[in-house]
């Protein structure tokens, strides 16, 4: 009697509850993880003790490679579809058409205009950066040359100016965030915590500090640095 | 043969294996868990002076007993035209900048060192904290009763309480507090100046500026280099 029971026991490890677990777990991280954007330049932070984070939402932030080009990524409030004022891809949009009116006000001559088309690309662009001249051709690349066109492109144009009513074209941008129809976003960037300048920890000072005076002179006083973290040594 | 049949039916396991299930699960967690950004950059607020004259007028009037200003030098690399970070050098002098001997190499300039570690100078963390040892006394007795969460039971209001009470004694006029200047020069790697700026943090200074270096400044520093090169 006793021998035959041994026989039937089953040697194989039921896999179902671990099967579950596993689903489980998988459905939490795809539920909580936020992919790593693409950005045209891969930049270092340099480290300092500051513990606050960055926003996740309503934020400009100024991408500086050490070349000294410069990249903006713009992130509205929250993404949502029933609102046609807020979100990222509303802002972006909006920014575009902003900015296109404001440089055709600026440089006498200039015609630029978008069609809806060309507004609903760039709304789905994260990161951006050539001279709005240049806007239309970039919009027409496909996606994946887009981005390479990003990094051998010359940016978004910039120089040391501190006449603030003639802004140059990434002081342009910046004002286009300060009135974009997000009203969060506003909000962010007037109290300063909405702009953020994310540079290479080996970028020279000298290219730093031109998109600081720019900054101050269209006098956007108030912004912050981008760093990773490091902790206090006592 | 029918019955033989029957009894391989019984037999058959209706049991699915769910090893393959599992092991694909845990490929895509891993995907997922790599993928994912755990760790969140860090921002840190700075605040310029507005560039209207006014303010600059009010800025001349700092008390110069409390002003210390810092500089910032580096170096470049030729081939890449990055800055080295690790070639930093820091320079610093309180009050106003004292030139009347400097043909001779004479001024009120110095030499520091980043971060807090004593080398062949002294670390600036040292320096700042001798400036402002008032309100870094009084932040470091917070701070027992913050571990100690001497502030409240629950911990994000000790933490709240903590951090409210830390601002004040920074912004409290009584105390002996000191007005830092950061000025870098181009050839200044960024990550030096953000270690900088990180030190205000660190000893709890809420008065300090970004300025722009000028011609004395820089005539100081060549002084001083030239010192230390014959030493």
């Amino acid at each position: 009697m006793g021998k035959v029971k041994i026989k039937k026991k089953e040697t194989r490890i039921d896999m179902t509850a671990m099967s579950d677990v596993t689903v489980l777990l998988l459905t939490f991280f795809m539920l909580t993880s936020t992919f790593l954007q693409k950005e045209p330049v891969q930049v270092i932070t340099p480290p300092s003790v500051s513990e606050e984070k960055v926003p996740v939402a309503n934020l400009l932030s100024v991408l500086v490679s050490p070349e000294g080009k410069v990249y903006l990524e713009v992130l509205g409030s929250q993404d949502s579809t029933d609102n046609k004022k807020y979100g990222s891809e509303n802002v972006r949009a909006h920014m575009l058409q902003y900015m296109a009116e404001h440089y055709n006000a600026l440089h006498p001559g200039a015609n630029i205009s978008f069609t809806p088309e060309e507004l609903a690309t760039f709304s789905k662009c994260n990161a951006f950066g050539v001279p709005i001249t240049r806007m239309k051709e970039w919009l027409r690349l496909p996606t994946d040359q887009r981005d390479k066109a990003l990094e051998a492109g010359p940016g978004i144009p910039i120089d040391m100016n501190e006449d603030p009513n003639k802004p140059n074209e990434f002081q342009q941008w910046v004002q286009a965030a300060y009135n974009s129809i997000d009203e969060e976003l506003r909000d962010a960037v007037v109290k300063g915590s909405g702009i953020s300048i994310k540079a290479d920890q080996t970028t020279p000072y000298s290219v730093v500090n031109v998109v600081m005076d720019n900054l101050q002179t269209i006098k956007m006083n108030k912004f912050t640095l981008m760093t990773a973290l490091k902790t206090e040594e006592e | 043969m029918a019955i033989k049949s029957k009894s391989r039916q019984k037999k058959f396991d209706t049991r699915i294996d769910f090893t393959p299930m599992v092991d694909m699960n845990m490929l895509l967690i891993t995907f997922f868990m790599l993928c994912t950004t755990m760790i969140k950059s860090q921002t840190l607020q700075i605040a310029l002076p507005s560039n209207e004259k006014v303010e600059n007028e009010l800025k001349n009037k700092v008390k110069e007993s409390e002003a210390i200003t810092i500089i910032i030098d580096g170096e470049i690399d030729e081939k890449t035209g990055l800055a080295k970070p690790e070639e930093g050098m820091l320079y610093y002098y309180d009050g106003k900048p004292e030139t009347s001997n400097l043909i001779n190499g004479e001024s009120n300039m110095k030499q520091a060192e980043f971060g807090s570690k004593q080398g062949a100078y002294d670390a600036i963390r040292g320096i700042l904290q001798e400036r402002n040892k008032e309100v870094v006394l009084k932040v470091n007795d917070l701070k027992k009763k913050w571990k100690d969460m001497g502030f409240s039971n629950n911990e994000e209001k000790n933490d709240s309480i903590f951090q409210a009470e830390r601002k004040k004694v920074m912004n409290d006029s009584t105390l002996k507090r000191p007005v830092v200047i950061i000025k870098a020069t181009p050839h200044a790697s960024y990550a030096n100046v953000v270690s900088v700026l990180d030190e205000m943090q660190i000893n709890n200074i809420n008065r300090y500026q970004i300025d722009r270096i000028n011609e004395v400044d820089s005539a100081m520093m060549i002084m001083v280099k030239k010192k230390n090169l014959e030493k």
